[in-house]
């Protein structure tokens, strides 16, 4: 981690490399000239109001969403217009963790993480079976695999989810409100788990409102509102030292709620 | 008035009963395979990207489905089936010593042939549909998650979206196998001697004809019923269902 914040361009040779990218659907634009550079085995936490685009922007990072313009790029590869070979290796290299897990709902949890394993990624079962045995052990799960995701709480699908999207190795994970479905009571089990893969050296991008986790993991905040990028500093800075108004704005209400109501 | 069950269960009637069952219950289970096989293909003809294909799915889905069963039937056996080289004709009515049910009726005859495959073809429009709905009954969500996980669109759909489609699609898929099995009955207007043939036909014999038509309405009770449970046992797994 630096002290020193380098907003836009954090090493040399960024892992993940975000230049000048619009997104339009339709008539409305989604986002605005977005430029960031990840470094490889960062972690870093998106924040802002609903509808800022946080989530359409680590779509992109997989290719869930197509840019409109501008370009992105992993190791320096641009990833427009892939062939499905190269959609089907990218997805391999970075994992998605959806707000609604989005587990396979006719399969079990081992199942879950070994049928992409076997037909994506032309693992044998016995290989598939032996990682899915790894992953539900490390998050907690190990007595849950023949579980179907309707047997299980809110946390331990979300969990199942984090092992099913490491399952192929990948070195980012993008996670979308990995914890605004869940329970609060559960909330602390998910963000345990991520909380690990930070200290792993997973490179995270992580869409989320729990400010007291992003402040405790991030290396960097980047704060976004109406699709543009708004801030980005680390955190030590971004919750003491904020410098955008709409940045001051969304951390006062969001960290003291009550505050906010009253001032106005 | 009394019901005299000798009159059905002895003799001629009681073996034209038994053979009226056995077709029906053949020509149910093979005209079933029949309407899930093209059901199958409708529904893959519909899902292509091909406009002409997924056109002339839509299309048959349509025809099948607004014009009524009997018609079918009749247009099956009297223009579709004389089409037929003479050749293949008088092989299929020719004994075999094959293709023949316990109680002598013969699979390979022109009028089971014909309803057996007009059956199949009037409920593959149903089968198709019922299985499209439970395709569009699979959240959004099942879809996106196999996409960011490096499924292709067809492996998502068949390793993903479809098993979950078979689950929604199960319980109105067994209804429509019961309803191949009810209309079946219309077979009988192309001479195929199932159940109701043969009980109008101990009607004639020996004027029994309430005995007839409450032995007739048994059997569909009871094959329907216990068809309805060996297939609610075969289930797969429905998640929106629970368990």
């Amino acid at each position: 981690m630096t002290e020193t914040p380098l907003p836009a361009s954090p090493a040399a040779s960024p892992l993940i490399r975000l230049a000048g990218v619009t997104k339009r659907f339709g008539d409305a634009d989604v986002l605005t000239d977005i430029s960031l550079e990840i470094a490889a085995s960062e972690t870093v936490v998106i924040c802002g109001p609903s509808g800022s685009g946080k989530s359409t922007l680590i779509r992109l990072i997989n290719q869930l969403e197509e840019q409109t313009s501008g370009e992105i790029s992993l190791d320096g590869r641009a990833l427009a217009s892939l062939s499905s070979e190269g959609l089907r290796a990218l997805r391999g290299d970075v994992g998605f963790v959806f707000q609604q897990f989005n587990l396979f709902a006719h399969l079990t949890a081992r199942r879950n993480i070994t049928l992409p394993l076997t037909t994506v990624h032309g693992w044998s079962q016995a290989d598939a079976d032996a990682r899915a045995t790894e992953l539900l052990t490390s998050v907690g799960l190990p007595d849950r695999a023949d579980h179907y995701p309707d047997q299980l709480s809110g946390g331990q699908q979300q969990r199942v989810a984090i092992a099913r999207a490491l399952a192929s190795r990948p070195r980012i994970l993008l996670l979308d409100e990995p914890t605004s479905a869940l329970d609060p009571e559960v909330i602390g089990e998910v963000l345990a788990v991520i909380a690990a893969l930070a200290r792993d050296g997973v490179t995270l991008i992580i869409v989320t409102h729990e400010m007291g986790f992003a402040r405790r993991v991030a290396n960097r905040m980047v704060f976004m509102d109406a699709g543009r990028i708004l801030e980005i500093a680390p955190p030590e800075v971004f919750f003491t030292a904020t410098v955008h108004p709409r940045a001051r704005l969304f951390l006062d209400r969001v960290l003291s709620p009550l505050h906010g109501a009253t001032d106005e | 008035m009394s019901l005299d069950l000798q009159a059905v269960a002895t003799g001629l009637p009681a073996l034209w009963l038994a053979q009226g069952f056995l077709t029906s219950l053949a020509v149910t289970v093979i005209g079933a395979a029949v309407a899930f096989l093209l059901g199958g293909l409708l529904l893959a003809l519909r899902l292509t990207p091909w406009r002409a294909a997924s056109g002339f799915a839509t299309a048959a889905i349509e025809v099948i489905r607004n014009t009524p069963l009997l018609v079918q039937l009749l247009f099956w056996y009297f223009a579709v089936y004389r089409l037929l080289p003479d050749t293949v004709r008088s092989w299929i009515g020719q004994d075999h010593g094959f293709g023949r049910l316990p109680q002598g009726p013969s699979l390979l005859s022109a009028e089971f042939l014909v309803a057996a495959f007009g059956l199949g073809v009037f409920f593959s429009a149903y089968i198709a549909e019922e299985l499209r709905s439970g395709l569009a009954a699979v959240p959004e969500g099942q879809a996106e998650a196999a996409r960011a996980l490096g499924f292709s669109p067809l492996a998502g759909l068949l390793y993903i979206r479809l098993p979950q489609a078979l689950a929604n699609a199960w319980q109105p898929m067994i209804g429509q196998t019961l309803n191949i099995l009810k209309n079946s009955t219309l077979a009988s207007g192309i001479g195929l001697a199932e159940t109701a043939y043969q009980v109008r036909q101990i009607e004639s014999y020996n004027a029994h004809a309430l005995e007839a038509f409450a032995v007739g309405t048994l059997f569909y009770l009871a094959s329907g019923f216990g068809l309805a449970r060996v297939l609610a046992r075969l289930a797969p797994r429905n998640p929106g269902g629970g368990r």
